[in-house]
């Protein structure tokens, strides 16, 4: 071999990429106006929403799947796959009726078979499937679009718990599919919603697609949220992930993206400054940002301390740390649930109300027995949102003169470590800082992090037999003004015993550019109603 | 020449079992549970504890070496906790961006380093010779993500000559292609162009000195013929072995570069499996990485042999 052997190859090579390239067709224009370019809030990693239970896994998982009921922009139940129902008068066995002509994506019809595997597999996985569960008697396929529940006591919250926009939403699945045991993935991703995923397509962490079903039958009504007709305005939708913002915002200035999703707030302004882009909130639901504390290790086992920190902490100084100086994107939070929803309660929230009083919260710590034992704070950077918190409460810990070990760490070892019992000291921890988004916090049945029963809670095990009670009385309450009074007894008990800290509601934006329309404000990205104009 | 490219073939493999073993170790002992990260925010610690057995990560550490090693040894990567689908799937999807991003900045990288490097040491001490090398200094100095903003914010956002993001398959045609690579290009290759053209004008001044140089000026040979053919060629090897180190280095650069302009290569595919915890992929992509560096090294020493006769092997 010699050098000019060497430089024919290179030179034959290019030549060769050259005449392969030249002659590639471009996409054509009308195509490019049917496709919708989307980024997401995060990487579509899996496509199971079931075994997989992220917010970006359920958001594509509802384009491709479609429920019995949806829940609309009133919090209400409707009916989607679902032609009717009928329940007994003692509320124990309920009968449901397919619509007509529901078909699958590889074009079998919707059977009833399929909605009891499908609904068999997420009832394993979901805190009101697992309620339903142990209430059930049978379930069981009655003919091919007739299916029957029969449980050993009323559980009055069954359409809410189908139709439910928390994840995992009770998706149907083809029984083949759905007969997967719930702790592993599926492999297939046959659906009978208004798109059919790519799955050729499919680059996970970069690009996802999906296209129009033409054999979906949409329902009459007017979308809302899950409910109603979900009409598909675009032929092809592509997820296109972008780990950077920077770029996001820079491709949706160029045309690259007609939608992003969750822009952060610094690149807001920018946004809002292109005219051909629209800014606006996202999701009404919003977030609300928390902390936990440990209840098995000192300090925070005792209430006197846990209440010292609440006394203590300034909502607006961990609002700000998030969105920064927009006053429209952030409200105080003086209890656990969603504002502007109907169970809102602010009942016990004077603690979080009105001026700090450090000097108060000190001495409550003292009488704690607190001795400057180091509390183990852990925080994870790689998560704009718990970065900013974990900073405002380490100096507000060392404000009551507490020992801050400020654990700086990613979100996928605070994810593994705070699942750990074990005494700080040991491996485990006092406090993390977490946020959940406001749909899940609009009622007690997907609220997992305002459960209080102790070893079966969620992590910080929280132990407040008044809240567990009040959880009970929602679940048992028989018209809205029952609710409303368990919710407010709830947030009450709640915060006595502080079940977790409330930091704060937050909103976020969302931006698109303005050949696109139809955009609905909601606790997801509803794509059907938008259409993309040249 | 033919045996001794074997022998190194056959040498890497100690060095990969090594590598293998060294990566599944610290990926055991590291923090972080990709269940946990399946199971999403909600979950209780039982359902975490169902997945990490559905996953075999509950096993003892032996047995899942072993099982991986085993799965190797039959050509076999594993699947991906978190897609499902074969780990080789997922890099051969990742290959062709990042092998294009680093053949066209590879490309670049010699065409302008090299003549810089050659010029800078002609008019050793000139302006020209300054100005170069406070080039190469900018180049060594700037981040590459600083410098990929700026690019896509001119040539992009304002000039709107070129995209801000994304990748073509060269399927689709050479322009489209090019079009996505050249911002990245530039941006990654600063560096590399930086330090090549940095080492060709120092290995040059020595070469110009030498006296078959003074010879070939005083039989009348062009400045060009002398620079290009009788200098640059006696001054190859060192540079040759940068252009290879910077080969290596590229993948690791490549990671922040896909990043910031949305290329679905290597780089962001190692990022997202190790936030992730996604073991078999992490796995995956660090062997390949080790095989490619082993195999930039053999083409190293084979290219010596090229550019130099009297090296012989």
């Amino acid at each position: 071999m010699d050098r000019r052997t060497v430089l024919k190859g290179l030179a034959g090579a290019g030549g060769l990429a050259l005449s392969g390239g030249l002659s590639a067709p471009a996409i054509a224009q009308g195509a490019s106006a049917r496709t919708l370019r989307f980024v997401p809030q995060a990487n579509l990693a899996n496509f199971d929403p079931i075994w997989g239970t992220q917010y970006v896994v359920r958001n594509a998982a509802a384009l491709v799947w479609d429920t019995l009921y949806g829940i609309d922009s009133s919090l209400v139940p409707q009916r989607q796959m679902v032609e009717s129902e009928q329940v007994s008068d003692d509320g124990t066995i309920w009968t449901f009726k397919l619509r007509p002509g529901l078909k699958f994506h590889d074009g079998e019809p919707v059977r009833s078979k399929d909605v009891v595997a499908s609904l068999t597999r997420w009832a394993a996985r979901d805190p009101m499937g697992l309620m339903i569960t142990a209430l059930q008697q049978e379930l069981t396929a009655v003919d091919d679009r007739t299916f029957k529940w029969v449980l050993k006591q009323p559980f009055p919250k069954i359409l809410y718990a189908l139709g439910k926009n928390n994840s995992p939403c009770a998706f149907i699945m083809p029984e083949r599919i759905a007969q997967t045991d719930p702790f592993k993935q599926i492999g297939e991703y046959v659906g009978s919603g208004p798109m059919k995923f790519a799955k050729g397509e499919w680059v996970p962490g970069a690009k996802a697609v999906f296209e129009k079903f033409a054999d979906y039958a949409p329902r009459q009504e007017k979308a809302s949220w899950l409910a109603g007709g979900k009409q598909m305005l675009v032929d092809r939708i592509e997820w296109i992930v972008m780990p950077d913002a920077a770029t996001a915002a820079a491709a949706l200035q160029n045309g690259e993206i007609d939608w992003w999703e969750n822009p952060i707030a610094d690149l807001v302004p920018v946004l809002k400054n292109n005219k051909n882009i629209s800014v606006d909130i996202g999701d009404p639901l919003g977030n609300i940002g928390s902390f936990r504390m440990n209840f098995l290790y000192p300090p925070f086992n005792d209430v006197r301390a846990r209440r010292a920190v609440l006394m203590a902490m300034s909502q607006e100084d961990y609002m700000r740390s998030i969105v920064g100086d927009d006053n429209s994107l952030w409200k105080p939070l003086p209890g656990f649930f969603t504002p502007d929803t109907p169970l809102y309660s602010e009942m016990g929230g004077e603690i979080l109300k009105g001026k700090r009083d450090l000097d108060a919260a000190k001495k409550l710590l003292a009488e704690s027995g607190y001795s400057g034992q180091p509390v183990t704070c852990l925080v994870a950077q790689d998560q704009p949102i718990t970065k900013a918190m974990g900073d405002v409460t380490a100096d507000l810990l060392k404000k009551l003169g507490m020992n801050v070990d400020f654990v700086a760490t990613d979100w996928g070892t605070v994810g593994s470590r705070r699942a750990l019992k074990t005494p700080p000291g040991q491996g485990g921890w006092n406090m993390f800082h977490t946020w959940h988004a406001g749909a899940d916090c609009t009622n007690p049945a997907p609220y997992t992090a305002i459960r209080a029963n102790g070893d079966k809670a969620w992590f910080g095990w929280p132990t407040s037999p008044n809240t567990e009670k009040e959880v009970s009385s929602w679940f048992e309450a028989k018209n809205l003004d029952e609710e409303k009074a368990a919710i407010g007894r709830l947030n009450k008990a709640a915060l006595d015993d502080v079940v977790y800290a409330p930091t704060g509601f937050f909103l976020s934006y969302t931006a698109w550019r303005k050949n696109i329309s139809g955009i609905a404000k909601g606790p997801l990205p509803f794509f059907w109603g938008v259409s993309k104009s040249a | 020449m033919l045996s001794y490219i074997l022998r190194r073939i056959v040498s890497t493999l100690p060095v990969m079992a090594i590598v293998a073993l060294f990566v599944f170790s610290l990926l055991y002992i590291a923090p972080g549970d990709p269940a946990v990260v399946i199971a999403g925010d909600q979950a209780s610690p039982e359902d975490v504890e169902r997945i990490r057995q559905s996953l075999g990560l509950d096993r003892p550490f032996l047995i899942q070496f072993g099982s991986w090693v085993w799965r190797i040894l039959h050509g076999d990567l594993g699947t991906s906790i978190f897609t499902n689908l074969p780990v080789s799937t997922m890099i051969g999807q990742r290959l062709g961006p990042t092998l294009s991003l680093m053949m066209v900045t590879l490309l670049l990288t010699i065409v302008v380093a090299v003549p810089l490097g050659v010029v800078a040491a002609w008019k050793a001490g000139s302006f020209i010779d300054r100005a170069i090398m406070a080039f190469a200094v900018f180049g060594f100095s700037l981040p590459v993500f600083v410098v990929g903003y700026v690019l896509a914010y001119v040539f992009a956002l304002e000039l709107e000559w070129l995209p801000v993001q994304g990748y073509t398959p060269l399927t689709e045609g050479f322009w489209p292609w090019l079009q996505n690579l050249i911002l990245p290009a530039v941006a990654l290759g600063c560096v590399y162009i930086a330090l090549i053209a940095r080492i060709t004008r120092a290995t040059m001044l020595e070469v110009l000195q030498q006296d078959y140089i003074r010879t070939a000026r005083a039989k009348g040979l062009g400045q060009g013929g002398i620079l290009f053919v009788h200098a640059l060629k006696n001054a190859a090897v060192p540079i040759v072995t940068v252009i290879g180190i910077g080969i290596a280095l590229l993948i690791g650069g490549a990671v922040v570069t896909e990043s910031v302009f949305a290329i679905p290569g290597l780089g962001r595919l190692t990022i997202d499996a190790i936030l992730r915890r996604d073991y078999p992929v992490i796995q995956g992509i660090v062997l390949l990485f080790s095989f490619v560096y082993v195999l930039v090294n053999l083409m190293i020493d084979v290219t010596y042999t090229i550019v130099d006769p009297r090296i012989r092997y």
